[in-house]
């Protein structure tokens, strides 16, 4: 028999070791890429998710999270990460010509190139393989060949005639694809570290040079071909004369983006128009769609075609929210649509829709209820399951009405069992993205703000407009300012969810 | 309830239901007869159409311009293996939360609701960001691959689904993996050979929900998706009709009418097993 104690070389352990060395290793290789491109937070979180699963793998005791470990991961990276990095470019410049880090904005200006004076001069041919990568064949002065290819040297080739059409499966352009892809082609870079060469034009290639030279010390940039310095000016290297390089990188800010809107009347009194039209879109499409919901789940209960009833109004319940606002816009179009020519033909005029700001506002509560009572409906028809009969029946013995006993009874004990779905509904329409940005995007818009805003974005629209509108310049740091405000704003609703949560209670 | 209805309160009801019908059903019944409707423009769109015709389906499915047929596997791809995906993660993960003791785990709970009331897609602009760092590392999971847009709907189903996955596994007594156990079985095969086939139901209704709502996602997959050939079809009937809303209705309607079929369908069959998950999911709580 063998005995109970296992060695530390026990096939299981060693395996185990293993996958925890390999583990480390791979973890430590993406941590020094994303160090070295300045990723820092990012470096962070991947180092803690590598530890996590290092240790969940060599101590016994943690045994159980590798049940979760995937799922636990991917959370954290996916959704927790974002949260928290919201709060890091928040502090930051990130915006457009800031986009990237400065090793990135280094790198990037670095490996741009010029073509001195004086250096060889070539004519050339290009090849292409059926993967889509680049020869080039070029000729120097005295008509000796050499092939180049991206990422390796001048290699010496003999061409007696003509250039072949063919060389190591890479084939010649005939003039008509060179000139095609001239564009494609004077972007390639061929040749390997400092001797490379670029295609100038249909008839020359040159050797080209880097054109910057860095300064780690100084932090700045020098022009090698006209020998102006650039200096670094909140994360953008500047001359003297104020010309630019680009890319210019992410530098912290400090506050500066939350001192743009907190001190602004110029944000703030739009900003305070958004976010009271946001609670009471979402107050409003609530308690509306609850109250149908609930009315039908009670009204129809035991009236003759109930189940015929509830079936056609259940029909809104699986149609993708996309598709139906979609037809709202079609329904309750200014000029075409079939409700505002209904309203036209009976009223001789119909609402705008679209461009007034009230029944803009209007429209958008409507179709909501639409989008929401059929589920509040499902809801509230098992909530009524769950109320005991007997209560009913003594209620009317002491002669209270059907509308007492509903008052008293029913509603408490309903919206009891559905106060945190209520709560968690009012927090999803607080940022239902998708139904603003279908249906209008926002409009009409605001007059004379500083970003454009319009007089139905939520707060969620506004700010993925200041995020990713192709109108104007994006500006990240200042859109994720914004959206650690609405953070703490959501999150107190989150509070009072988790706090009067019960499961969390009854976890064993 | 009890009561007996009287005359004119039964009238009174017929009225409201029939308001609240025509309120759910007209918008459905116009756009099917619109997309059958030989007036291409929202001008000529009628909820009883003049003359019927198969052409606005035939132009979307044979237009050169628009991918519609791709969008639509794009979607059902993407769809189909965040469902896998999500599936396997949480009922694995609520097994090991319903069963284990183990340091932290009230704390993992505890995240778990959070994450689940927290509207994460508030952190868009950091997502875009990292998936955009991402994806210089990892080429396939970053912004325009369905790779990182199935792993953001899998880590974003997580909280919900656990939590109603484990209170499902908590009413279903520990005698019967112990006794499994006693019998000399891993806890794996005890969660796979006992627990799994006994969850069957709440798993199936998981997987329904979690495709409808990947499918019908509109928010993470515009965000993520910019090639033509990348999108689902949620975003393309949305791009399409940025560009062309009048004048093409007719393709309009027919698009929205193929893209609304695979989850009605799917909720036409499945629809006592959605309603009672839902509802027990929120009765319970």
């Amino acid at each position: 028999m063998e005995t109970q104690t296992k060695t530390i070389f026990s096939s299981q352990n060693m395996g185990k070791l293993l996958g925890a060395a390999a583990l480390t290793f791979l973890g430590a290789f993406a941590v020094y890429h994303l160090l070295h491109d300045g990723l820092l937070p990012l470096a962070g979180m991947i180092s803690a998710i590598v530890i996590f699963l290092v240790l969940i793998l060599v101590k016994k005791s943690l045994t159980p999270y590798r049940w979760l470990a995937v799922g636990l991961v991917m959370a954290f990276l996916f959704t927790v990460f974002p949260i928290l990095y919201t709060v890091f470019l928040s502090f930051t410049n990130m915006s457009s010509g800031h986009l990237v880090t400065k090793p990135q904005a280094v790198e990037r200006i670095l490996a741009q190139t010029y073509k001195p004076d004086h250096v060889p001069t070539y004519s050339w041919e290009a090849y292409q393989n059926t993967s889509g990568e680049w020869l080039l064949l070029v000729f120097d002065q005295d008509n000796k060949a050499f092939d180049v290819r991206p990422g390796s040297d001048l290699k010496p080739i003999e061409v007696p005639g003509d250039p072949p059409a063919a060389i190591d499966g890479y084939k010649l352009l005939d003039p008509v694809q060179k000139i095609q892809k001239l564009q494609a082609l004077t972007e390639v870079e061929f040749g390997h570290g400092s001797n490379l060469i670029t295609i100038q034009d249909p008839m020359t290639a040159a050797a080209v040079v880097p054109q910057y030279q860095y300064d780690e010390a100084q932090n700045t940039m020098t022009d090698k071909s006209t020998g102006l310095l650039y200096t670094n000016k909140g994360g953008t290297y500047t001359s003297s004369a104020g010309d630019v390089l680009i890319p210019g990188y992410m530098v912290g800010i400090g506050t500066n983006n939350y001192s743009r809107f907190l001190g602004n009347t110029g944000y703030l009194a739009p900003i305070g128009e958004i976010i009271i039209w946001n609670i009471g879109f979402s107050l409003f499409s609530v308690l509306i769609s609850f109250a149908i919901g609930m009315a039908i789940a009670q009204l129809f209960e035991n009236v003759p075609g109930s189940r015929l009833i509830r079936a056609l109004l259940i029909i809104p319940y699986p149609i993708p929210v996309l598709v139906s606002i979609m037809i709202w816009r079609g329904l309750l179009n200014e000029n075409m649509g079939l409700v505002t020519n209904l309203l036209q033909h009976i009223f001789g005029s119909a609402p705008h829709f679209f461009t007034d700001i009230s029944w803009a506002r209007f429209a958008i509560i409507l179709i909501n209820v639409y989008l929401s009572y059929p589920y509040f409906f499902v809801l509230a028809t098992g909530a009524l399951k769950s109320v005991p009969r007997d209560i009913y029946e003594a209620a009317e013995i002491d002669g209270a009405s059907a509308w007492m006993s509903f008052r008293a009874i029913t509603l408490p004990m309903v919206m009891r069992i559905l106060m945190p779905l209520l709560i968690a509904s009012f927090s999803f329409n607080f940022n239902n993205f998708t139904l603003i940005w279908g249906f209008n995007a926002g409009l009409p818009a605001m007059a004379d703000t500083v970003v454009p805003m319009g007089h139905t974005d939520l707060m969620i629209s506004f700010i993925y407009r200041l995020g990713f509108s192709t109108a104007s310049a994006a500006d990240y740091g200042f859109s994720a300012a914004i959206t650690v405000v609405l953070f703490l704003l959501v999150g107190l609703m989150v509070f009072f969810q988790v706090r009067n949560a019960k499961s969390l209670k009854e976890s064993r | 309830m009890v009561t007996h209805n009287k005359p004119l309160t039964l009238v009174l009801k017929y009225l409201l239901a029939l308001v609240l019908i025509i309120f759910a059903v007209v918008p459905f019944l116009w756009i099917i007869s619109t997309s059958f409707n030989q007036a291409k423009s929202l001008l000529g769109a009628r909820l009883i159409p003049e003359h019927l015709t198969l052409g606005n389906y035939s132009e979307l499915l044979t237009s050169q311009t628009l991918n519609f047929s791709l969008w639509m596997w794009n979607s059902f791809k993407i769809s189909t293996i965040s469902v896998f995906l999500i599936v396997a993660i949480t009922v694995i993960s609520s097994y090991a939360l319903s069963r284990f003791r183990f340091k932290g785990k009230r704390a993992i709970m505890l995240i778990i609701m959070i994450l689940n009331v927290f509207p994460g897609i508030l952190a868009m602009i950091a997502l875009y960001s990292l998936m955009q760092q991402i994806g210089g590392y990892v080429p396939w999971l970053g912004l325009n691959t369905h790779g990182g847009l199935i792993a953001i709907y899998v880590s974003g189903a997580m909280s919900i689904n656990v939590l109603m996955v484990k209170g499902y596994i908590d009413t279903i007594p520990i005698d019967l993996d112990e006794s499994a156990m006693i019998e000399g079985a891993t806890s794996w095969q005890a969660f796979w050979k006992i627990v799994f086939p006994v969850i069957r139901p709440i798993v199936i209704t998981i997987a329904i929900l979690a495709f409808m709502a990947t499918y019908g996602d509109f928010i993470i997959a515009n965000l993520l998706l910019k090639g033509n050939d990348q999108i689902t079809v949620m975003v393309g009937i949305f791009q399409f009709t940025q560009q062309r809303f009048d004048t093409n209705w007719g393709i309009v309607t027919a698009g929205t009418v193929i893209a609304a079929i695979p989850v009605a369908v799917l909720f036409f069959f499945t629809q006592k097993q959605i309603l009672s998950g839902i509802i027990s999911g929120a009765v319970k709580e």
